[in-house]
């Protein structure tokens, strides 16, 4: 039983990154229509961010994960403007084949700021374990499973409970009536990536500690959030929460009852299932048609 | 001054074979081209970079030392990244345009079997440091190998866990042709010990989460736990086994050992940890090993590691054939072939008949407290 504990909790925490990293995936494709294959990217740049303001700039930890926070509003500001705003007009095609260049971009530039040598970034939690039910549970691991947690609650209440998340979801369903209705789209559309982007971050920042920091780490993130996505509904925040913790339970549980040697392929042969058989997702996609 | 239209013609021919002629006549008085397919960038370059410093440092040194018979030597370098493919197009990169008279091939044995038909092709004498078996057993005769290969690494880290006293081992390993064939050779040894492994469980080279092949060991009653990793994820497996609350002891395979995977963990995560290397490299020694460690890191910054030692002492054995027998690649290669007793600073060098010419390794521990490795155990296998 402890065993299982143990895992069940490591499953948890795994597959809460993959669903903030997912989230972020939502939001985005949500607001704008557009499928962003620089995900896996944007949250590699959330660890890096941690390794430049913790451990290069030695700030304390609640200034320096504020500060790497910042930087990644920042930097989805910036994606915002320099790579969907010139390419909005474009066909969707266009803007994700963008995404994903500018993907290589930033993996490539993070090669040059940081080096192709991985970085440990230290948790604050560092060599604190739990004991929960004789499972050994590191205090990190169970801080992930916590703080996406308060997140998912969070999100839930801006986009429910505010005026500024009303008019985010406003502008998912239709432009077009959002903007007749005197919304500023332009910026709420800037505030979706900047959410994505933190969102990404905060992914980023709870993960650097589980692996370690890495340029070539933002690949099989995507990989899995997409495939959670994928299972959960595509454009459903609900699912996809409830796709990354599928997939991160999946991972851990099948490799360790079914087989290790194809734990991603139980994953992505749900994943596959769902495409044939309930393409929509468990959630299914609350928009059909944008405005 | 006239000049008649045949004169002409003979200056415009002339002026256009002079270059020519001189350019074939530098060729033959210029520099010996070596060619190196090296994973210089991404995550394979963490002992990459190793062997891509230490080939230019004997560059240095055996042009420092009068080159070969007065020419000097240039290695020319091809990044072969993290991809079989890549591995492959550097290689006909360099085969194509530089055509050298002698290979440096990837440390990694994926790339190496995916080279190895090309090499053939070509017929040049190459040297290499991957450890799968299945490389040597291709039966590829320009194949030089200059580490242990993972048979003789494989049975280092039995002999370890039998130190350890192992009744019930477990094994983890990469699920390539590196990890699988070590981690087979590790379980028959164990067999013919009488002591059967309890579990084998296997890892994707991208995988970053171990835990549940790590519990599922530790379920079956695993007392010793065997890693067949490369560096990165062999530093995160020995990082995931203290945050997991494991107890039993680790034996690792040489990666997750070297400098670049030391630099990721700390001295408690080495705690209860055992491997195998491919050398020793204690600068306390003395003589040519600590000379050698203090020149490389003087050079660029960083300890080296085994790897890049191979690669070192490999490029001093092809200069010494050079040297004796020429560039002809038969001829060298027959030198190669018949080297015996060619005492390395890493080891001391004889090829077999498939082309493998390390047969010894250490078995180590690290310093309780310190990521300082000591000598458990000199092995020399047969």
């Amino acid at each position: 039983m402890a065993d299982f504990i143990q895992l069940f909790i490591n499953g948890l925490a795994l597959g809460s990154v993959y669903a903030l990293a997912a989230i972020g995936f939502v939001i985005v494709y949500s607001a704008t229509g557009v499928v962003n294959f620089a995900a896996g990217q944007f949250v590699m740049f959330g660890t890096f961010a941690g390794v430049a303001m913790l451990a290069n700039a030695g700030l304390p930890w609640p200034v320096g994960y504020a500060a790497a926070l910042l930087a990644m509003a920042a930097f989805g500001a910036l994606f915002f403007i320099v790579v969907y705003l010139p390419l909005r007009t474009s066909p969707v095609v266009t803007v994700i084949i963008g995404t994903v260049a500018v993907g290589i971009v930033m993996q490539n530039a993070a090669l040059l700021g940081f080096g192709s040598w991985p970085f440990r970034l230290v948790s604050p939690l560092e060599g604190i374990t739990i004991d929960i039910g004789g499972a050994a549970i590191s205090a990190h691991a169970a801080m992930v499973v916590v703080v996406t947690g308060l997140l998912v609650g969070l999100i839930w209440l801006l986009f429910y409970r505010t005026a500024l998340g009303i008019g985010m979801r406003a502008v998912a369903q239709d432009v077009e009536a959002a903007r007749l209705m005197g919304l500023n789209v332009n910026r709420l559309l800037a505030l979706s990536w900047m959410l994505a982007a933190v969102l990404a971050g905060i992914a980023g920042l709870l993960l650097g500690p589980m692996w370690f920091a890495d340029v070539n780490m933002g690949d099989p993130i995507a990989l899995k959030a997409f495939a959670a996505t994928i299972i959960g509904g595509f454009g459903s925040l609900p699912g996809a929460i409830a796709g990354g913790l599928f997939v991160g339970l999946t991972e851990l549980l099948g490799a360790s009852y079914l087989s290790s040697a194809y734990k991603d392929l139980i994953a992505f042969a749900v994943m596959i299932l769902f495409l044939l058989v309930r393409p929509q997702g468990v959630f299914g996609e609350r928009i059909q048609d944008r405005g | 001054m006239t000049m008649t239209r045949q004169g002409f013609l003979r200056l415009v021919l002339a002026a256009s074979v002079a270059p020519v002629g001189a350019g074939l006549a530098l060729a033959q008085q210029g520099d010996i081209l070596v060619g190196a397919t090296v994973p210089i960038t991404g995550p394979l370059s963490l002992t990459g970079k190793q062997y891509h410093n230490a080939l230019q440092l004997a560059e240095q040194d055996i042009n420092a030392a009068g080159g070969v018979n007065g020419r000097k030597i240039k290695i020319v370098f091809e990044d072969t990244q993290a991809s079989n493919s890549t591995a492959v197009n550097a290689f006909m990169k360099l085969a194509q345009e530089t055509k050298p008279a002698f290979y440096f091939l990837s440390s990694y044995s994926t790339q190496n079997l995916a080279t190895s038909p090309e090499l053939k092709k070509i017929a040049v004498p190459a040297m290499y440091a991957g450890g799968a078996d299945i490389v040597a057993e291709g039966g590829n005769e320009w194949l030089f190998r200059v580490r242990p290969a993972d048979a003789v690494s494989a049975r280092g880290m039995v002999e370890a866990a039998k130190l350890l006293n192992a009744k019930k081992p477990g094994i983890i390993f990469i699920q390539n042709d590196f990890g699988q064939g070590g981690a087979q050779i590790a379980a028959k040894q164990f067999e013919a010990a009488g002591t059967p492994v309890v579990g084998m469980e296997a890892y994707g080279q991208n995988d970053k989460d171990f835990s549940a092949q790590m519990i599922s060991l530790r379920g079956k009653g695993a007392d010793v736990i065997l890693l067949f990793n490369y560096p990165q994820d062999g530093a995160l497996l020995l990082r995931q086994a203290k945050m997991l609350g494991l107890k039993m002891p680790l034996v690792t395979s040489s990666a997750a050992l070297v400098p670049a995977a030391l630099q990721l963990i700390s001295p408690a995560d080495l705690d209860n940890v055992w491997g195998v290397v491919d050398a020793y490299m204690d600068p306390s020694v003395g003589g040519r090993m600590a000379e050698f460690v203090a020149r490389y890191k003087k050079a660029f910054g960083i300890d080296p590691d085994p790897y890049g030692l191979a690669y070192y002492d490999g490029a001093l054995i092809m200069a010494e054939g050079m040297r004796k027998v020429g560039l002809d690649p038969k001829a060298l290669r027959d030198w190669l072939v018949n080297l015996r007793d060619w005492p390395g600073i890493g080891h001391v060098y004889t090829f077999d008949a498939k082309g493998n010419g390390v047969s010894d390794l250490a078995i180590v521990k690290a310093r309780s407290g310190t990521k300082t490795l000591e000598l458990v155990k000199a092995v020399k296998l047969d």
